[in-house]
């Protein structure tokens, strides 16, 4: 048998790389394991550099795991080192030095890099992106003094990156070429009640209108000008139109990439020692029924997690994504699941109001809930992502779902108690656990 | 461990909603933990419709969705109790937890700091607060 450096290689750092891990280390209790890193940093959350930037928690608060995770799980930590190319069948890597790295299995966890647009003049201006710790370092550093930002594209980055930059006193515009904020992520009622909480905290947003001319004015500063001829000064860029999935790896590898590394139900690409997890990988999507790529921190974990199991022997078919957002801005929570705009008129929705700015609405296909959206009050909201989840035949339920009061109650009981009561069979099989009784 | 409703004994009094806050509040004192300090959330709910209830707390799931999808790290399944504990020093209140629990039982909890609360089978008791005071044994543990 060949030896090789590692049982189990790892190109990436983040949710899908460190799940991964996780799981191979809870089955693989002998295998080695490399991790490799372009980052100097160990894991951290992506996810929470707005909240480092806007000075909502400490450099500390970043760390995904602890700091002597690797060592806890005897993997080696290549930190700062580049995998340039893989080898499938000679089971090798090279990195940036020109190491070579042999492997008996490896994952790929390259995750995403930002898509910048080409409008014309961009090379000529001074940006930033807003997707890794560097980036929020580089924010926090050129925000020292208050000034004015422009923000190009309200998705996700670009409207965390907005609010940040709000706490750092920052005068703020964001540009969208989509005739609303968060124009995937939410509808048009949920878009506009965000909105207008970040008009309040003094954000300007300029919707329906795209970057056509951006001008260099010396250092970081700059002018855009908007489709529609108004022209905004910026002393700093922030370049937020969307991301793209880092395939580079798996392409020169040869592994069959179509829009996003394809693998099969147990995270495996068309190299058969070859996984991948995380937001470069396509895969089966619940709701839609096609494969495709939700690039979403708690789909990449639960796909590194799968990954890693099945790199350790286990033939565990990933259950499958959807899309899912959780969002909050300026004190508005509004957490979403499946399908918040409908594509056609085949599809029943029903949406309810409450006071402030509760918003609910419910989506569905027949008598299956394919989406779901909460605004303001929140509470319990997993429970319709686990209908939307299960493909729960909800008809008979449909009514409440959208109640305040809404839970396991409105369910049938023998399905409340497979759901909530399994573990009613132990009691059969002898005496509750523990004093029942009601005195202390 | 595990806690189990038996709905068909729940009298919907909620003196398990009551008790869990106690028992999560500073002094541990019903009165003061009501009227004089800052009030816990409640980590176990009382479902009610007509003559029907029953309550309902983390189930301290084997695959828990909420540590899985965990954006800072800091909801995690320990690994010789299998308790899911929520640390709430690292936690951000991003609410992504409260996205995927099937349960709905992890809420959010400003009282100190912007993070979520839940179950934690309450670590310094032999018998978790709404199990010891719920008069009727609607609440029973099971162990595993």
């Amino acid at each position: 048998m060949a030896s090789y450096d590692y049982d189990y290689a790892v190109v990436g750092n983040s949710a899908a790389a460190i799940n991964a891990c996780d799981a191979l280390r809870g089955r693989a209790v002998e295998g080695t394991i490399a991790v490799f890193s372009e980052e100097k940093y160990r894991c951290y959350s992506r996810p929470l550099i707005s909240y480092l930037v806007a000075g909502e928690i400490a450099a500390r608060g970043m760390y995904y795991r602890s700091h002597n995770y690797y060592r806890s799980i005897k993997a080696d930590f290549h930190r700062g080192v580049k995998v340039d190319s893989i080898d499938p069948s000679g089971h090798e890597l090279e990195t940036d030095s020109g190491e070579k790295v042999s492997w008996r299995k490896l994952l790929l966890a390259t995750g995403f890099k930002p898509f910048i647009p080409p409008i014309e003049g961009l090379e000529e201006v001074k940006y930033v992106t807003f997707v890794s710790w560097d980036d929020a370092k580089r924010m926090i550093r050129l925000t020292a003094k208050p000034l004015k930002a422009l923000v190009v594209g309200a998705g996700l980055i670009g409207m965390k990156a907005a609010e940040a930059l709000v706490a750092r006193s920052a005068e703020v515009t964001v540009v969208e070429k989509i005739d609303r904020v968060l124009p995937l992520a939410l509808d048009d009622e949920a878009s506009s009640l965000v909105a207008e909480r970040c008009r309040r905290a003094g954000i300007g947003l300029v919707t329906g209108e795209g970057v056509a001319l951006l001008e260099p004015r010396g250092g970081n500063r700059g002018r855009a000008v908007l489709e529609d001829g108004s022209e905004l000064d910026f002393d700093l860029l922030v370049m937020a139109v969307g991301v793209r999935p880092r395939t580079e790896l798996a392409e020169t590898a040869g592994l069959d990439v179509n829009g996003g590394i394809e693998v099969d139900g147990c995270q495996r690409t068309s190299s058969r020692d070859i996984y991948a997890a995380g937001d470069a990988v396509k895969t089966m999507d619940l709701v839609l029924g096609q494969e495709s790529i939700n690039a979403l921190w708690p789909v990449a974990a639960l796909q590194g997690k799968y990954a890693g199991l099945n790199m350790a022997g286990a033939e565990i078919a990933f259950p499958g994504s959807n899309s899912m957002n959780s969002l909050e801005f300026f004190g508005l929570p509004v957490l979403s699941a499946g399908i918040v705009n409908p594509p056609d008129d085949s599809y029943e929705v029903i949406t309810r109001r409450g006071e402030n700015d509760d918003y609910r609405k419910a989506v569905l296909k027949g008598s299956t809930l394919v989406g779901m959206l909460m605004a303001g009050k929140i509470e319990r909201a997993g429970i319709l992502t686990s209908l939307i989840q299960e493909r729960a035949n909800v008809r008979r339920i449909k009514d409440f779902l959208l109640e305040e009061g809404f839970g396991h109650i409105n369910f049938p009981r023998s399905v409340r108690e497979s759901r909530i009561m399994d573990a009613r069979a132990g009691l059969d099989e002898g005496e509750p656990a523990g004093d029942q009784g009601g005195s202390r | 461990m595990r806690i189990v409703p038996l709905e068909e004994y729940c009298i919907g009094c909620r003196l398990c909603e009551i008790h869990c806050i106690v028992q999560h509040s500073k002094s541990k004192n019903i009165i003061k933990a009501f009227k004089s300090e800052p009030r816990p959330i409640k980590r176990v709910e009382v479902e009610e419709q007509g003559h029907v209830s029953f309550a309902l707390q983390c189930r301290h799931c084997d695959e828990a969705p909420c540590v899985t999808a965990c954006l800072s790290g800091a909801m995690q399944k320990d690994p010789d109790t299998g308790v899911v504990i929520n640390d709430t020093k690292r936690c951000v209140g991003c609410w992504t937890c409260i996205l995927v629990c099937p349960y709905g039982a992890v809420r959010r909890d400003e009282v100190e700091k912007k993070a979520v609360g839940k179950c934690d089978l309450c670590p310094d008791l032999e018998v978790p607060a709404c199990v010891a005071n719920c008069p009727n044994e609607a609440l029973v543990i099971v162990e595993e």
